[in-house]
């Protein structure tokens, strides 16, 4: 069974984030280290993906610098979205020419891990055709962005745990008016340990892609490398 | 010349081309990314074949193809 390696990086910038996830990039796809899954929470955060629509910010600008909440253009796919604490972000950086070179099947597969991450809770998420992500009656739940290069994957999902609810209210989520956003703590109508449920999701990411994990640290991984 | 074509990309039928990352004429090594196509919320790179110069856009940003179109061409240098 492939082993991936799983860095845990806590509460980290979606720009520092993203320079790690490019060296991780280079080093899996030259086949210097195995593949790599992050888990991180992003402080708050407005992403534009390549299909991004900026009509879909719907906050002043000038409101959001004043409450810190950067606007930051991405290379993932998607339109706008929305980061903060209290959302669970993976950001896999596979070589998919070692899984299967389907991108459908790669974003299939990160709802999948969300949707069965969703039922543990028995909140009942499910997929909408068309609309990429896993939805709670129409409220979207989890999001999918992705960036593939030479079949290696950078970006990912991010799934709502607890977060401020303000946040996505600030965004009309992946384009789509009217959609509305949802947390697993809503849907429960309590609080629920972010923890607990990154544990849960990566116990459905290690099934969903048949591998198994092992912890890691980003230090290590570079001390390996040389 | 040389072919810029959208790869297999499994079950995917149509992409977007949503950004080219050279303008006609500019010098593009062999697997420098040229064109980012967009599929089911993934980016997907698209990397020149060959070393030459950007010569035609045949399918401009916004613009929708399918794995197997050829969406631009470059002029082999020295070829």
């Amino acid at each position: 069974m492939r082993t991936v390696q799983h860095i845990p990086l806590g509460l980290v910038g979606y720009g520092e984030a993203r320079k790690i996830q490019r060296e991780l990039h280079r080093l899996v796809r030259a086949g210097l280290v195995e593949d790599v899954v992050l888990s991180l929470e992003h402080p708050p955060v407005i992403t534009l993906g390549r299909g991004a629509n900026p009509r879909h910010i719907l906050a002043d600008p000038e409101f959001l610098r004043e409450q810190g909440i950067a606007l930051i253009p991405s290379e993932r796919g998607g339109d706008v979205t929305y980061h903060g604490p209290g959302q669970l972000v993976l950001y896999p950086i596979l070589d998919l020419r070692r899984y299967r070179k389907d991108i459908r099947w790669y974003v299939r597969s990160l709802e999948e891990v969300m949707l069965r991450t969703a039922w543990d809770y028995g909140v009942s998420a499910i997929r909408i055709p068309g609309r990429p992500g896993v939805w709670v009656e129409g409220r979207k739940l989890g999001a999918v962005g992705v960036y593939v290069r030479s079949w290696v994957t950078l970006h990912g999902m991010s799934f709502n745990v607890d977060p401020m609810p303000d946040g996505f209210s600030y965004i009309v989520p992946c384009g789509i008016y009217g959609a509305g956003s949802t947390s697993l703590a809503r849907e429960l109508g309590g609080r629920v340990a972010l923890d607990e449920v990154r544990g849960r999701m990566l116990d459905h990411f290690a099934r969903v892609f048949g591998v198994r994990l092992r912890e890691a640290s980003l230090a290590e991984l570079k001390e390996a490398v040389g | 010349m040389a072919d810029i074509v959208v790869p297999p990309l499994g079950d995917v039928e149509e992409v977007k081309v949503v950004r080219w990352l050279h303008d006609v004429g500019d010098e593009v090594q062999a697997g420098e990314a040229v064109a980012e196509v967009e599929a089911e919320k993934a980016t997907f790179v698209i990397e020149a074949p060959v070393h030459g110069r950007l010569f035609a856009i045949l399918v401009p940003e916004g613009r929708t193809a399918a794995p197997g179109d050829v969406i631009g061409k470059i002029e082999e240098e020295g070829g």
